[in-house]
């Protein structure tokens, strides 16, 4: 256990060595996520829209960061890995790749929950809008339960990069769906019921819930079963998530698709 | 005791789809029917050209690739089912200048690796400062990749194939796109690992490399091994032939056709070489040929002819084929 422990801390600080030079990941980080913030508080903060909706401005920038980098930096790293040929090393090594790959995650989550940063200091100095009754306590659990949410996701999904070169443009539309479905930017209420129902597999809806809800006066009752119904999806991906490593390990030496040719 | 590295009926098919639709089913034969044995300790090279199943075969045995059928085993564990024990006691370098990360420095790369091997700090550390030491990348360590030559990125990449301090070290093509001096400093290294114990897998295009340095061979052809053997007896299989050379300008393709029918004749080969075309004849009796030179090329005039014994380079063509340039 030492060793995996060394390993994935090793993955993490070369996965943020590697970001922090990287001029791609400052795009997700703080452009992509000030562009949605702003076109949000725009939207939601003109006169007659709901003070609760406000949030979704505030944090749905920082949330669409967050997703983007803990979820798709993954996929981009696998990429990066393959054209610069070390995805094979990396896969050859005697720790399992969901060790390399959960330090490397890890690193996107600390790298992307820093997106909230510029965002609700540009919500707050450019649109003089801030959340109106934060709850402290149930504001951090959320918090902790989003990242959970993603880092499940991105655990599960990541090593289908790893098996199929096209899986990263393919991945992309689900990237783009979870804001919508999962309700980063405009509450779920406002879609169709199909699409609510796709929402609810879908543990960062949730989450996002809880989150939300911990910014406003009166909160919600049920947010304990919220965060109940993001943990006990996560860890249904994380099941997933174990088939998923054992299928690519076999898969990956069938077909060579760790090489770039 | 277990062989170093054993290969038995191993084959590799590779199933692709093509067409727009993808519904074209595609099979290609990677290696048919590989048997390989390979003691502890010895330098063992791989021959045979580009798409022969060279680093495929590689592949298998560093566990990255899984055989369609026939068994790999490495010191005894095999490939398939026991992976994680062998890549515990294997080391694998790739030659070209991929397979780090250009933008670490080297150090940092090492100590990445050396982690993802698990190898305890306080031998990590120690093992690091002596194969920069060894590898001669003291004082540029700290430099980002990017800024190393190829010679050293190429030592880096044996730095990291030795961290975990393997038994049975696999190298493709390692000095591929080096400097002669690059080369031969590392052909020197790699003799040196072998002298010291460790049982090497290379493969390599260069028949002087595989004739200076390993202790046995094997020939590769369209995924078929066709000779195995030590260098000297590789070459033994063209012992009773000659290799006559000679510069022509504007060779007739009638002449080459002539030069191919002539008795004692194996093979005829035609590389371009400036302006002129240097040709290599294969054959039993270099005198005969030489004699009858002036009839054949039919006005052509040839230049420095010579006859020499021939060399591994001449087995590996001859095993080859003509095909082989």
């Amino acid at each position: 256990m030492k060793g995996y422990a060394r390993a994935a801390i090793s993955a993490f600080r070369v996965s943020m060595r590697l970001r922090v030079v990287s001029t791609w990941a400052y795009l997700n980080w703080l452009v992509f996520p000030l562009i949605f913030t702003a076109l949000g508080l725009f939207v939601l903060g003109r006169p007659g829209a709901s003070g609760s909706h406000l949030v979704y401005g505030i944090l749905g920038g920082g949330l669409i960061g967050y997703w983007g980098i803990a979820y798709l930096d993954g996929g981009n790293g696998i990429q990066d890995e393959r054209w610069n040929g070390t995805l094979e090393h990396v896969f050859a090594v005697p720790t399992p790749l969901w060790v390399i790959l959960f330090g490397k995650i890890c690193g996107s989550l600390l790298f992307g929950i820093l997106a909230f940063v510029p965002t609700v200091l540009f919500a707050y100095l450019g649109f003089h809008a801030s959340l109106p009754a934060v709850d402290p306590l149930r504001f951090v659990i959320s918090l902790g339960v989003l990242t959970f949410t993603f880092m499940t996701i991105a655990l599960t999904l990541t090593p289908l990069f790893a098996l199929w070169r096209w899986a990263f443009s393919f991945l992309n539309g689900f990237e783009l769906g979870v804001y919508i479905l999962c309700g980063f930017m405009f509450p779920v209420a406002v879609l169709a019921p199909w699409a609510q129902g796709v929402g609810d597999l879908l543990a960062p809806t949730w989450a996002t819930r809880a989150l939300y809800a911990s910014t406003v006066s009166g909160g919600a009752p049920d947010i304990e079963l919220w965060w109940l119904a993001a943990v006990g999806l996560s860890l249904l991906y994380l099941v997933g998530a174990y088939f998923m490593y054992r299928m690519v390990g076999d898969r990956a030496r069938v077909s060579g698709e760790l090489a770039l040719a | 005791m277990a062989q170093a590295v054993e290969a038995s009926a191993l084959r590799k098919q590779y199933i692709t789809t093509r067409g727009v639709f993808r519904r074209e089913r595609v099979e290609r034969d990677a290696l048919r029917s590989i048997d390989l044995s390979i003691e502890p300790g010895e330098l063992f090279g791989l021959l045979g050209p580009n798409g022969a199943g060279k680093t495929t075969m590689v592949k298998i045995f560093t566990t990255l690739l899984l055989p369609t059928s026939g068994s790999a085993r490495i010191l005894g564990l095999d490939v398939v089912s026991n992976p994680w024990a062998v890549r515990r006691r294997i080391g694998f370098v790739f030659g070209g200048e991929r397979g780090l990360y250009w933008r670490l420095s080297g150090l940092d790369n090492l100590r990445y690796f050396a982690d993802l091997y698990q190898i305890p700090p306080d031998v990590s550390r120690k093992r690091i400062a002596q194969l920069i030491e060894r590898l001669g990348l003291t004082g540029r360590e700290r430099d980002r990749v990017e800024l190393y030559s190829r010679g050293m990125k190429q030592r880096l990449h044996l730095a990291r194939g030795l961290l975990n301090d393997p038994e049975v070290l696999f190298l493709d093509e390692p000095t591929i796109g080096l400097d002669p001096v690059g080369a031969r400093e590392l052909r020197q290294i790699v003799r040196e690992l072998s002298d010291g114990g460790k049982t090497i897998f290379l493969t390599t295009h260069y028949m002087f490399e595989a004739d200076a340095i390993c202790d046995r061979i094997a020939v590769i052809k369209k995924g078929s091994i066709v000779a195995q053997g030590t260098p000297s007896s590789i070459k033994r299989t063209v012992e009773n032939q000659g290799v006559v050379e000679f510069e022509v300008v504007g060779m007739p393709e009638a002449a080459a056709a002539e030069l191919r029918r002539l008795p004692g004749v194996t093979s005829v080969s035609i590389a371009e070489h400036e302006l002129a075309q240097v040709v290599t004849v294969h054959c039993a009796r270099p005198a005969e040929v030489m004699t009858q030179l002036g009839l054949v090329l039919d006005g052509v005039k040839p230049q420095k002819i010579s006859s020499r014994e021939p060399t591994l380079e001449d087995a590996y063509v001859q095993l080859i084929g003509d095909s082989a340039q």
